[in-house]
């Protein structure tokens, strides 16, 4: 059932690009042929032709390239990448923690795209001694987004629908977040309990969050996450739980006594946000903010 | 000493993440940093009589709790229970404490192979044979597990009492009364054991029957201390050696003494590791090292210059 709702949400996605795709005209390629952008390594990366053989080491970039209709390139994903459901047909080269360069390379890409880490970093400096393009792209926030969607374009020959996904994705992150009203509730996701782990601001899902109308009790925190104490998360007492969780079973924490000083513990106050769409920033960044508002109202009227 | 821990009992009661003030009416004080400064005074107290009974028992001033092996174990039963989704809000405890237990019993059937007599040379290299292996199996399980959960699973070896409550506290303070005791009714043969197997026969200790006690009460300890806390390093290896510079060297005087300064170092460093950097948090394991260090040099330096 949630799975369909997800595609609900990616119907109208597919229905706004197309309105976008139409009414602009298809940006041409440069004179010579060459195919260039500029990854967030600040390294140039040119290509002979269009991507036609592309290897994705990261689930966002996978969903993106998909978005923008370039799925049939994709020769290699990671075994994270679950999304689109025709994604998981690619053939994985591993879990891209680090890279596995030999599987990698044997998948005869002409275009590997990372995620811009220290040790992707090496890996592409690997890739490219063995003459294979690559390009390393931030994706931290929902802002990475948009430019990120606009070079995939580039790359694999996609630059119309690159581009109207990016101007989708970028007036998303561009909608003033909802008023905090009186009623606004107030939220923390906890990523791990022992040690506790929440979310911070550093992290898309606090976007997320003020895009939904509710507030991180941890958006002080500069970082995407860091380590707190329950006494923290007691004072600063939240409404709402959020659990990057698949099924909707409490975590067995939940029944220990210290996480009971927690008030929206102690009520049952949990959120579970399935992970293919929350667990990363991605194209479906406006169907995750309408999920988690509606989330946010139905957990909101539990008495 | 007492009026030492009582004071770092009731800094760690007042200073938080949270100032006291906003905290008024509500249980918190109670019901986290209460029970969190008690686990914490017996979790550092028993980590330290642990380390000087293992560095009398080993003859080795480098012995530590977490020299032996255990905590590698403890890591193991861990990640096993998170790796297989182990239902229930004590499993993650229990899995750490079966770990260090098997740990604790292979490093001992090893230490006992080459005869009735259990040898500390074998207890030192058997223990971190015993942890170096656990730690590849630890780390072969974390990579091929799919669960990105599992990551996390480190974070809690580096130490932290963030699990503190009155359960916790209640399950430890049954637990740990009698390890202690077999180690304190040693105090006098472990005394003897510094002037070698031999001396110590003929001066009347039982030098097999001590060194099997205090062994397995040491790892009893580390093993609950590990379960509850994860691996908090330096208190056992440090605070002994404090002990001794300032107490000298009787195991009678050197035992409660480490029990104390162990409780209240650890009591301090947590209180540290939860405000200094609010409302984050450090693992208290980098803290103790951070203090627990330059007191120790302090001392040292003031040791060999009288």
């Amino acid at each position: 059932m949630r799975s369909a709702v997800a595609q609900a949400h990616l119907a109208g996605l597919v229905f706004a690009l197309a309105l976008a795709g139409a009414c602009r005209p298809a940006a041409d390629r440069s004179p010579a042929g060459l195919v260039t952008v500029t990854d967030d390594a600040g390294r140039a990366v040119t290509l002979d032709t269009a991507a036609r053989r592309v290897v994705s080491l990261l689930p966002s970039f996978t969903e993106l390239l998909f978005a923008i209709g370039a799925g049939d390139r994709l020769v290699g994903r990671t075994t994270w990448c679950d999304w689109p459901p025709e994604a998981r047909r690619i053939q994985s080269v591993g879990d891209g923690l680090p890279p596995n360069i030999e599987a990698v390379a044997a998948r005869r890409p002409d275009l590997v795209v990372l995620y811009r880490s220290g040790p992707n970093v090496t890996a592409a400096e690997q890739l490219e001694r063995l003459g294979i393009a690559t390009a390393l792209f931030d994706l931290n926030q929902l802002e990475d987004l948009g430019p990120a969607a606009r070079r995939l374009g580039v790359l694999t020959g996609r630059i119309a629908s690159g581009d109207a996904l990016a101007r989708v994705l970028d007036s998303v992150v561009a909608q003033r977040p909802q008023p905090l009203g009186p009623t606004s509730q107030s939220l923390v996701f906890v990523v791990w309990d022992n040690p506790p782990i929440v979310i911070g601001a550093g992290s898309y899902l606090d976007r997320l969050a003020a895009l939904a109308g509710a507030r991180n009790v941890f958006h002080d925190i500069p970082t995407p996450s860091a380590q707190v104490s329950i006494e923290t998360i007691a004072a600063r007492d939240p409404d709402v739980v959020a659990l990057l969780s698949d099924t909707a079973a409490r975590p067995a924490w939940a029944g220990r006594r210290e996480w009971r000083a927690v008030r929206a513990v102690r009520d049952g106050r949990f959120l579970y946000l399935p992970g293919t769409l929350f667990g990363r920033p991605g194209p479906r960044a406006a169907a995750a903010v309408r999920e988690l508002r509606r989330r946010l109202a139905v957990v909101g009227t539990v008495p | 000493m007492v009026a030492l821990a009582i004071g770092a009992a009731t800094t760690a009661l007042l200073l938080g993440p949270v100032p006291l003030a906003d905290l008024r009416g509500t249980g918190i004080v109670w019901d986290l940093r209460a029970p969190r400064a008690v686990l914490g005074f017996l979790v550092g107290g028993s980590l330290a009589v642990a380390g000087a009974g293992l560095q009398a028992l080993v003859r080795n001033p480098l012995a530590d709790p977490f020299l032996l092996g255990l905590s590698g174990g403890a890591a193991l039963g861990a990640v096993v229970a998170i790796a297989f989704d182990v239902a229930g809000a004590w499993a993650l405890p229990l899995a750490a404490f079966a770990g260090a237990l098997v740990a604790l019993v292979l490093v001992y059937r090893m230490a006992l192979a080459g005869g009735g007599a259990l040898d500390p040379r074998i207890l030192l290299l058997g223990g971190v044979a015993v942890g170096a292996f656990a730690a590849a199996v630890t780390t072969a399980i974390v990579s091929l597990a799919e669960a990105t959960e599992l990551r996390n699973a480190f974070l809690w070896l580096w130490g932290g009492l963030a699990t503190a409550s009155w359960d916790t506290v209640l399950v430890v303070a049954i637990y740990v009364p009698l390890p202690l005791a077999v180690i304190a009714a040693a105090a006098r043969p472990l005394d003897l054991l510094v002037l070698g197997d031999e001396p110590a026969g003929y001066l009347g200790a039982d030098v097999e029957r001590v060194r099997r006690r205090v062994y397995v009460a040491a790892s009893l300890l580390t093993a609950a201390a590990v379960a509850v806390s994860g691996v908090i390093g330096f208190i056992g290896l440090i605070v002994p050696h404090i002990g001794r510079l300032v107490w000298g060297h009787r195991h009678r005087a050197l035992l409660p003494a480490s029990f104390v300064g162990g409780g209240t170092l650890l009591v301090l460093a947590d209180t540290v590791a939860r405000t200094i950097v609010a409302p984050r948090e450090l693992p208290v394991g980098i803290v103790t090292a951070l203090i627990g260090v330059p007191l120790f040099v302090l001392l040292l330096r003031r040791w060999t210059i009288t």
